[in-house]
């Protein structure tokens, strides 16, 4: 598949700080690609630099095949952005904004309203178009935007952190406007989020920490190569279990009341429980999940931003 | 062009969508006619309603123009410059619109006020005196508005920023002639108002709106609207030479300014830190 988004060597540095240190990766046409990273490890300097807010130090970032640091004209008009924090005129209507946008981005004035329409159908605010934007709840307000973000039909949307601060019914909805979008449109998107399960749903995850892309692959790849699946074993005779893990080489840490063996070795794992089986009072097998990928990465926990 | 054209009619919009603004920019130049009106009686004038008016007219269209200082600053706080930003718009478009939006807001507020003033003491004997007044209400309008986009390009925070507006403009329409005449300034505050363009733009506007075009010199210094330095005197003509000059260094200053400044700088979280490496 042809790759939308290339990014070759970029480095970007803040006087002697290097924000971010010589890294490339490469997005693919009409796929879900989340970039991951805990605070300050550059994920904002990426993307402000691909959307042609910052200047970067050094490397090739294009875009299409536009280069955006030349053709920044050419870059602007193929991308769609929506920023973390609310980028929209509260003075104004969702109409009157839409209608803004679609001047800056040199919209034929025949085919507004029907864009208008079109977009705002999508994320179900058709009937709320005349409301002024100071009136809409957070929800709202993410999803006019993303609106914005699509009226002059980009070939890549970038999503900083779509979903922080909202509800769960409301995330779950703007993920259903993502993926439809995905599907019926084939636009690429780009995005940072906080949320594991969400970054699961991508194409592509990178992750990024420290200004280095420190892994890059799919959700279940990743989660492969850098997850265990856990056994939470309690049982009525500590020593026996303890002999029988010993004895079969299963790695497992004793905790306050139960036991935490890895599955990995799942044979070994059941010739214990079957020898095992009479003591045991309780037993529950745990998936390895996105957060320990991350854990696992970065050392970090990813938490949200203020 | 477009651009220009929505963002001028975004201004307008926003003017008069601001009903509370309006109402009080219309009630404090005729609180300042009231009370100035009444503590500087002077002998030498013969329109005491006129003349205070005039001043405070200007004064109104000075400080509304300056006002797009703040409303760039709010943009920029809002965040709707960071999406004129990644936008294809021509950044000088955005300039130019933003200026013609804030020129013509106050355009507007000084023709309200000036068609009150119509009602309680101001006569034109001459029906070219509306069309002086408009345009150099205009030009006052445009100049400003260049300074206060110039200001908003340099600000760094929101917060401070309130503070600056409001330690610049307060001295700048005080010490100008138009609320309090020029004569009854101490030495040192007039030395200040020799260096300040309003009193220029106020001198001029007060010529215009009281008729005065074609009274000598000595006369005009005499009634306040040519100004004396230790013996030289800046006649009205001169004075609209200084405020044009003015505008157009500023004019020129703050495109200039924006097309470069870096708007995703003013943010609205606390840490600036956070805001750039996040």
């Amino acid at each position: 598949m042809k790759s939308i988004i290339e990014v070759k060597n970029f480095t970007k540095k803040y006087g002697s700080f290097i924000a971010v240190n010589d890294i490339s990766f490469s997005v693919e046409e009409g796929t879900i690609f989340a970039f991951l990273g805990p605070n300050g490890a550059g994920k904002s300097t990426t993307i402000n630099t691909l959307c042609t807010i910052f200047e970067k130090t050094s490397g090739t970032l294009l875009i299409n095949g536009k280069d955006v640091t030349t053709q920044k004209n050419e870059v602007r008009s193929t991308i769609g952005v929506v920023f973390q924090d609310s980028t929209l005129d509260s003075k104004m209507t969702i109409d009157e904004n839409l209608k803004m946008h679609c001047v800056f981005y040199n919209i034929p004035k025949k085919e507004v309203e029907e864009r208008i329409q079109f977009v705002l159908n999508l994320v179900d605010l058709l009937d709320e178009r005349k409301r002024s934007v100071a009136t809409l709840s957070g929800g709202m307000k993410r999803r006019v935007e993303i609106a914005r973000g699509l009226i002059h039909y980009p070939k890549v949307l970038f999503l900083d952190e779509p979903t922080t601060g909202l509800d769960p019914q409301t995330r779950a909805h703007i993920w259903e406007y993502i993926l439809k979008l995905q599907k019926e449109r084939n636009i690429t998107i780009f995005l940072t989020t906080h949320y594991m399960e969400e970054a699961e749903i991508c194409n592509k995850i990178a992750i990024i920490d420290d200004g280095i892309i420190v892994a890059h692959d799919t959700p279940y790849a990743l989660k492969k190569e850098f997850t265990k699946d856990n056994a939470y074993i309690t049982t009525k005779n500590e020593f026996e279990l303890e002999q029988l893990l010993a004895q079969y080489e299963l790695k497992y840490i004793k905790k306050e009341g139960y036991y935490k063996v890895e599955a990995e070795k799942i044979d070994c794992l059941l010739q214990v429980l079957s020898l095992h089986k009479e003591n045991i009072s309780n037993i529950e097998i745990k998936k390895g999940t996105f957060n320990d990928v991350f854990l696992e990465i970065t050392g970090k926990k990813i938490r949200e931003e203020a | 062009m477009n651009t220009v054209f929505a963002l001028w009619k975004r201004g307008l919009k926003a003017f008069i969508r601001n009903r509370t603004g309006l109402i009080f920019s219309l009630i404090f130049p005729f609180f300042f006619v009231y009370v100035f009106g009444a503590i500087f009686k002077n002998d030498f004038i013969q329109n005491p309603i006129a003349y205070m008016l005039s001043g405070v007219i200007i004064a109104t269209v000075f400080e509304s123009s300056l006002n797009l200082a703040s409303s760039t600053v709010d943009d920029m706080v809002s965040g709707f410059m960071k999406e004129v930003l990644v936008s294809p718009a021509k950044r000088i478009a955005v300039a130019v619109g933003q200026l013609l939006s804030a020129a013509t807001v106050s355009t507007l507020q000084g023709i309200l006020i000036l068609f009150i003033g119509l009602f309680i003491g101001i006569k034109f004997t001459s029906w070219t005196t509306p069309l002086y007044i408009l345009c150099s209400m205009i030009s006052v309008g445009l100049v400003f508005s260049g300074v206060g986009l110039f200001l908003a390009t340099k600000v760094r925070s929101g917060q401070t920023f309130q503070i600056v507006k409001t330690a610049i403009t307060m001295p700048l329409t005080f010490i100008s002639g138009a609320y309090i005449p020029l004569e009854l300034l101490p030495d040192s505050l007039r030395y200040f108002a020799y260096i300040n363009p309003m009193t220029y733009a106020t001198a001029f506007f007060r010529m215009i709106v009281l008729e005065k075009t074609n009274l000598s010199t000595a006369e005009l210094v005499r009634e306040g609207l040519a100004i004396d330095i230790n013996g030289f005197i800046v006649t009205p003509v001169m004075s609209f030479v200084i405020i044009i000059a003015i505008g157009l260094i500023f004019l020129i200053l703050s495109t200039n300014s924006f097309v470069k400044t870096d708007f995703s700088r003013v943010n609205r979280s606390s840490n600036d830190a956070s805001a750039l490496w996040g």
